[in-house]
């Protein structure tokens, strides 16, 4: 069997507003799987919890995550002891599953170079090679190194940060919108860096809102809407508009409005 | 050109931290035939009233200030950005307990602080400086959870926790050594030099502080006060040192927030 990440039920509330609404979700490695809904349906939140990082109160209040790499399985508790939790979910971030934040630019330190922070990143995986293969992967010039975060554009930010990625080594990727904000020149680049990931083995959930982009680079598309995954489906299947719910339907015709008739 | 300001102000511990340990005959004994004289290659800055060398008992009188300093700026440090950094960083009912303690003791007023904590305890150098550092404990802790707190929900601090990296290593390493270490600089020079103008201030004025026959840029102020001209060396040095050494702890201080917002 492959490696796998199955997370299953999975409940977030804030007080008493449920969030998100029982969710279940398969990754294969290999496999860009993306997510897609409007703003605010629940996809950062999904995948925050799926990495332990909910910050709020009560926060994960049911479901359950199963990671199987190789021979080996994790199997973090999403709600319950404090403590328990931390220590399981420090175990397989990184290591296990990795992050690529909405804005690269905001997700380095400000205050130390690329250079050592990719280095660092590289290191917490028992790597002691330095940053400049991993940016030399990334398509970046070894003189980004000595650069601070504010010295780099949005693209090259972005390519940090799957620098980053790459060098911790993560079997999966949650990527959170990585593209948001960059013109297209630099975002197709950044998206085959993506497919490339994803053929070498890693199993990768794509946040986005842009349906169109999902086309020729997911293979599965899940549709979110107010906290419930409302439809799973492909990218060709949603270019023929045959969708099932009405969030579904919105959006679709919503891209296609923008698209002048098919979602591309 | 900040180097400079940080050299002196080394140069100026320094000789306040090996004083103690130093022959200072010339600053202690008081020889009435050399009473009063002016600036010569023998006293560069001349007498006191009772002849003891100007320049010898300056160089002593750092010695009131600089150890005691150190040890009010460790206290500040040990006390204040532990309990700041890890109560804003983990939030909730501890960080709003922390956050309401510095509050509360932030409102009562330093200098009433500290000459009620000598009062109690006594005026020695270190009981002054353990109650100086520990009134300065509110003002340093509520700026360093101010930034913690402020940093904590950043992206980068989401992402380092994503990269797998231990919370402790985050909150040591990345938002107290690197983001606040420049804050924490700064609100130590000031307490430095808040330190050494209290001393000065409690000494000039008597009762508390360094008294006669130990030198103290305070004592020493008053001292030959109507004893000699205004333009007198001997009168101007102690004045010029201190407003020299709150100038350099100034200057380093200013060094650090220009590299941070540079």
């Amino acid at each position: 069997m492959g490696d796998v990440l199955t997370l299953s039920g999975l409940e977030v509330r804030a007080g008493a507003e449920v969030l998100v609404h029982s969710v279940d979700l398969l990754l294969a490695a290999g496999e860009i799987c993306a997510l897609v809904g409007a703003s605010g349906s629940g996809k950062s939140l999904t995948a925050r919890a799926m990495l332990g990082l909910v910050e709020i109160d009560p926060g994960v209040t049911r479901g359950t995550l199963e990671i199987t790499v190789g021979d080996r399985s994790y199997q973090p508790p999403m709600s319950g002891d404090f403590r328990a939790r931390k220590r399981a979910f420090e175990g397989i971030r990184g290591a296990v599953v990795g992050y690529l934040p909405q804005d690269a630019g905001r997700a380095l330190d400000p205050l130390r170079t690329v250079g050592r922070q990719v280095g660092h990143t590289a290191r917490l995986a028992g790597r002691d090679d330095g940053p400049l293969p991993w940016l030399d992967k990334a398509g970046l010039q070894p003189s980004v190194a000595g650069r601070y975060p504010h010295e780099l554009s949005g693209g090259m930010a972005q390519r940090v940060v799957i620098a980053q990625a790459l060098a911790r080594g993560s079997r999966f990727l949650l990527a959170d919108e990585p593209t948001t904000g960059l013109d297209p020149a630099v975002r197709r680049p950044l998206l085959r860096e993506l497919r490339h990931l994803a053929d070498e083995g890693v199993g990768i959930l794509w946040i986005t809102h842009d349906l169109r982009a999902t086309r020729g680079l997911a293979d599965r598309v899940l549709v979110m809407s107010e906290g419930r995954v409302v439809e799973s489906t492909t990218p060709d299947v949603l270019d023929s508009g045959e969708v099932s719910s009405p969030a579904a339907r919105k959006l679709v015709d919503a891209t296609r409005r923008i698209a002048g008739g098919r979602v591309r | 050109m900040s180097r400079v300001a940080w050299v002196l102000l080394a140069v100026v511990v320094c000789i306040g931290l090996v004083a103690p340990f130093g022959d200072w005959e010339r600053a202690m004994t008081v020889i009435p035939t050399e009473a009063g004289l002016g600036p010569s290659p023998g006293h560069p800055l001349g007498t006191d009233h009772l002849g003891r060398d100007v320049l010898a008992r300056l160089q002593l009188a750092t010695s009131a200030f600089a150890g005691p300093g150190l040890l009010a700026c460790a206290v500040a440090l040990v006390l204040a950005v532990p309990t700041a950094a890890v109560s804003a960083y983990r939030g909730g009912v501890l960080g709003s307990a922390t956050r309401f303690a510095f509050t509360s003791l932030a409102a009562i007023p330093r200098f009433v602080l500290v000459l009620l904590v000598l009062s109690i305890y006594g005026d020695s150098p270190t009981t002054l400086a353990l109650a100086v550092g520990a009134s300065y404990v509110p003002l340093l802790g509520e700026a360093v959870y101010e930034r913690i707190e402020r940093l904590r929900g950043e992206e980068y601090v989401l992402a380092s926790q994503a990269h797998g990296l231990a919370g402790g290593r985050i909150l040591w390493v990345h938002l107290v050594w690197f983001a606040c270490g420049r804050l924490i600089g700064r609100h130590l020079l000031a307490l430095f030099g808040f330190y050494l103008v209290l001393e000065t201030t409690l000494s000039y004025i008597g009762g508390f502080g360094v008294q006669e026959p130990h030198p103290s840029w305070g004592n020493m102020l008053v001292f030959e006060w109507g004893r000699r001209s205004l333009v007198d060396p001997g009168l101007l040095a102690p004045g010029i040192a201190l407003w020299a050494t709150l100038a350099l702890t100034d200057w380093a201080s200013e060094s650090l927030g220009e590299v941070e917002h540079g």
